[in-house]
């Protein structure tokens, strides 16, 4: 812009230079004109006066011989006034030559020249009166007084000449500065012309910036604004009193009020619940020195008296000294999060209530049942006991059938009550030997192992953070399985554990059994799924369900690895925990 | 301890039991008894408290030497007739073990805690119940020395 401002005030202050020039020169060829004109009248004035005094010289002669020749006194007066024109004439000269010194001489010169000649003339008149007009005639003709008429007319023609130089040279020099002067004018003019677009151009150019500028500044203001006003969340501004500077169109839309009601109320109070406005007073206490006030959830009142949920961010802005100035605040609604977080967390009850009541349920049923059914069965031993082989053969198979069932069904109930156990809150964890673990569970397999001739073998074992009573139950049912489903061979089961990429302990239980399909991989952790007949293999299709289960609520996960024929590898991952937690 | 000593003198036990069915396999499996064994029962809490106070119709109730107590029982809890009998002290001597189905470990623990002087689950299965009874018959009848009998 500066540069442009001094562009614009050299260019006129040249065209201010070059006027000037152009108005003195002018001046100077006007007023060189003039005396131009003035000197070129002069000089033919001069030769006008030359020519003159030649023609009153031929009058005078003229007459002067009449005069003499007739006697005529009418003559002799012309004679007179001739050679008083004369004198008058050679008097005019005088002031008219009085610029040029030679001419000035040459006029000295002329004027004796004519006295002398006037003598001749005059002394040629007295002759004729004393001596007749033969001998003044003869005199007049005398070579002294032709001489001296002679050299008259040779001064006069010297100083016609040298008049004539001079007119010729006034003329061309008048003609050189008639032509001069209008190049020099038209030189100048367009100088002026090209200074005056070049101004202009300079000119146009900034001022299309400046309005391209404001152009592109009003445009982005409005797109600012209209950010400002229809952004999705409300904006709003508070001076350093805590009085509302500015909102949103956002924030007035939501509120139910115009833009100008909100700002006449001036205060973000009433427009909060009587909660939400301690909650603000309290937030707002430790404001001005911290700066921030990030998601706080408040209650509006709108118009209609409805009440909206809000979050409120405030920034504090400051001025160059750090003293608070003002504060921006943006709020965001969450009425659909609020009534999606209350959908949710009703669902979330709900189905907590209903899992609970199912898991109950489960448990009241299948400790209920045990029951009866002990009744069922003692009583069916009892009488198989006493009275086997004291009736026929079909009451001996009856019973043993009835046995047979209510032996299987309380199997089933254990295993239903133990699943439902493993659904129970609030498991304490410790860090225990998982070694420990698997011994306790071996244990309790001592009969099954050796009744198959079980080999069972297992690497170092590591310590880990869960509930022993589920591992104890994990490592059981593995290797119950492991030592259940076997091959030709007898049964060898193999523990090791290692850690995984997310540093979690990995177990693997390993056996040289009957292997197990991969269809059926996710099948067989599915309560009462079993891939046998209870022919084949006794069962309920529990154990591994319990596993699952188990797994599920350590946060650990289960799986196999597994080939028809080649044994199977049931794996467990436990997941990294600090000791001593509980998990819900 | 000499079981002889005491073949003449009759052991009163007192089954505090709602399931007949359980009675009557208790009744059974004392039939095999080494000791000669006087069996009251009394199939709820309240019932069980008016014979051990001799109230109503069991005022010749006899003072039982054992208890052998269900905790789920109707109209008054095992649990409480547990705990009255722990604080009477007419009663407090008379050893009482718990026979019931729960295998809850609060149950277990809350019993002892009220002085239960053992706790049993019950065997799902004949033979362990049979197996059961006869320990306690071997222990609680032929082993152990009960306090001497204050009969008024």
């Amino acid at each position: 812009m500066e540069t442009v401002e001094k562009q614009v005030s050299l260019a006129l202050a040249a065209i201010g230079a070059v006027t000037l020039l152009v108005v003195g020169l002018a001046y100077r060829e006007a007023h060189h004109t003039t005396d131009s004109v003035t000197w070129l009248l002069h000089s033919h004035e001069v030769l006008a006066a030359l020519d003159g005094v030649l023609e009153d010289m031929t009058d005078a002669q003229f007459h002067a011989r009449r005069s003499i020749a007739t006697g005529d006194r009418l003559e002799s007066s012309a004679y007179v006034s001739s050679q008083a024109q004369i004198r008058q004439r050679l008097d005019r000269l005088l002031p008219l030559t009085s610029d040029n010194p030679r001419q000035q001489a040459r006029l000295r010169a002329l004027e004796r020249l004519n006295t002398n000649r006037l003598r001749f003339e005059d002394s040629a008149i007295s002759m004729s009166r004393k001596t007749g007009p033969e001998v003044a005639l003869q005199f007049l003709r005398s070579d002294a007084a032709l001489g001296a008429i002679q050299a008259m007319r040779q001064a006069i023609a010297e100083m016609s000449a040298e008049e004539n130089a001079l007119l010729r040279r006034r003329q061309s020099e008048y003609e050189s500065s008639r032509r001069k002067t209008p190049v020099i004018l038209l030189f100048l003019g367009t100088s002026v012309l090209i200074l005056l677009v070049s101004a202009y151009y300079i000119l146009e150019r900034d001022l299309w910036s400046r309005i391209l500028a404001h152009d592109a500044l009003r445009q982005s203001a409005d797109e600012l604004r209209d950010l400002y006003d229809n952004a999705p969340c409300g904006y709003l501004s508070l001076d350093s009193s805590g009085a509302l500077l500015r909102i949103n169109a956002t924030l007035a839309a939501w509120l139910g009020y115009s833009r100008e009601e909100v700002l006449q109320i001036r205060e973000a109070r009433p427009f909060l619940t009587s909660e939400s406005v301690q909650k603000l007073d309290a937030a707002f206490a430790g404001f001005k020195e911290h700066g921030r006030i990030e998601e706080l959830g408040l209650d509006m009142v709108r118009k209609t008296g409805s009440v909206m949920p809000i979050l409120l961010t405030a920034d504090a802005i400051r001025d160059s000294s750090g003293r608070y100035v003002s504060c921006r605040g943006t709020v965001f609604d969450i009425t659909g999060r609020k009534e999606s977080e209350d959908r949710l967390l009703k669902t979330v009850r709900d189905l907590k209530r209903s899992n609970d009541e199912l898991q109950q349920f489960a448990y009241v049923a299948s400790h209920d049942l045990q029951e009866p059914l002990r009744m069922v069965a003692s009583y069916t031993q009892l009488l198989a006991q006493r009275y086997k082989g004291r009736l026929d053969s079909d009451a001996d198979e009856f019973m043993a059938y009835a046995v047979d069932g209510s032996n299987r069904m309380q199997k089933l109930i254990q295993d239903l009550l133990a699943y439902s156990r493993v659904g129970k809150t609030g498991i304490p964890l410790r860090e225990i030997s998982s070694e420990h673990a698997l011994t306790e569970a071996l244990g309790h397999l001592r009969a099954t192992i050796a009744e198959s001739c079980a080999v069972v073998t297992h690497d170092e074992l590591p310590a880990v953070t869960t509930n022993k009573t589920h591992l104890t139950q994990v490592f059981q049912n593995l290797v119950g399985n492991a030592i259940k489903y076997h091959g030709a061979d007898a049964p060898c089961v193999h523990i090791s554990a290692v850690k995984n990429g997310a540093n979690q302990w990995v177990f693997s239980v390993r056996d040289n059994g009957l292997g197990i399909d991969p269809q059926y991989f996710e099948r067989i952790f599915v309560l009462f799924q079993r891939l046998h007949g209870p022919k084949e293999f006794k069962g309920t299709g529990i154990g591994l369900a319990i596993c699952k289960k188990i797994m599920e609520q350590l946060g650990g996960k289960i799986w196999v690895e597994s080939q028809l024929g080649e044994g199977s590898t049931f794996c467990f991952a436990l997941p990294e925990r600090e000791g001593n937690s509980g998990i819900d | 301890m000499a079981s002889t000593e005491l073949d003449a003198v009759p052991i009163e036990v007192f089954l505090v039991e709602d399931n007949p069915g359980d009675v009557r396999l208790m009744q059974e499996a004392f039939k095999d008894a080494k000791v000669h064994i006087n069996l009251h029962v009394a199939s709820d809490g309240v019932e069980a408290m008016a014979f051990l106070t001799r109230q109503r119709e069991h005022a010749d109730a006899p003072r039982p030497d054992l208890i052998l107590l269900d905790l789920n029982l109707p109209k008054k809890d095992g649990r409480e007739v547990l705990m009255d009998v722990k604080r009477s002290p007419a009663l407090m001597s008379i050893p009482v073990v718990i026979l019931t189905t729960s295998e809850l470990d609060a149950d277990v623990l809350q019993s002892y805690e009220c002085h239960a002087n053992c706790y049993i689950t019950k065997p799902l299965d004949l033979e362990g119940f049979l197996k059961v009874v006869k320990s306690i018959d071997g222990f609680w009848m032929s082993v152990v020395k009960f306090p001497l009998k204050a009969r008024p």
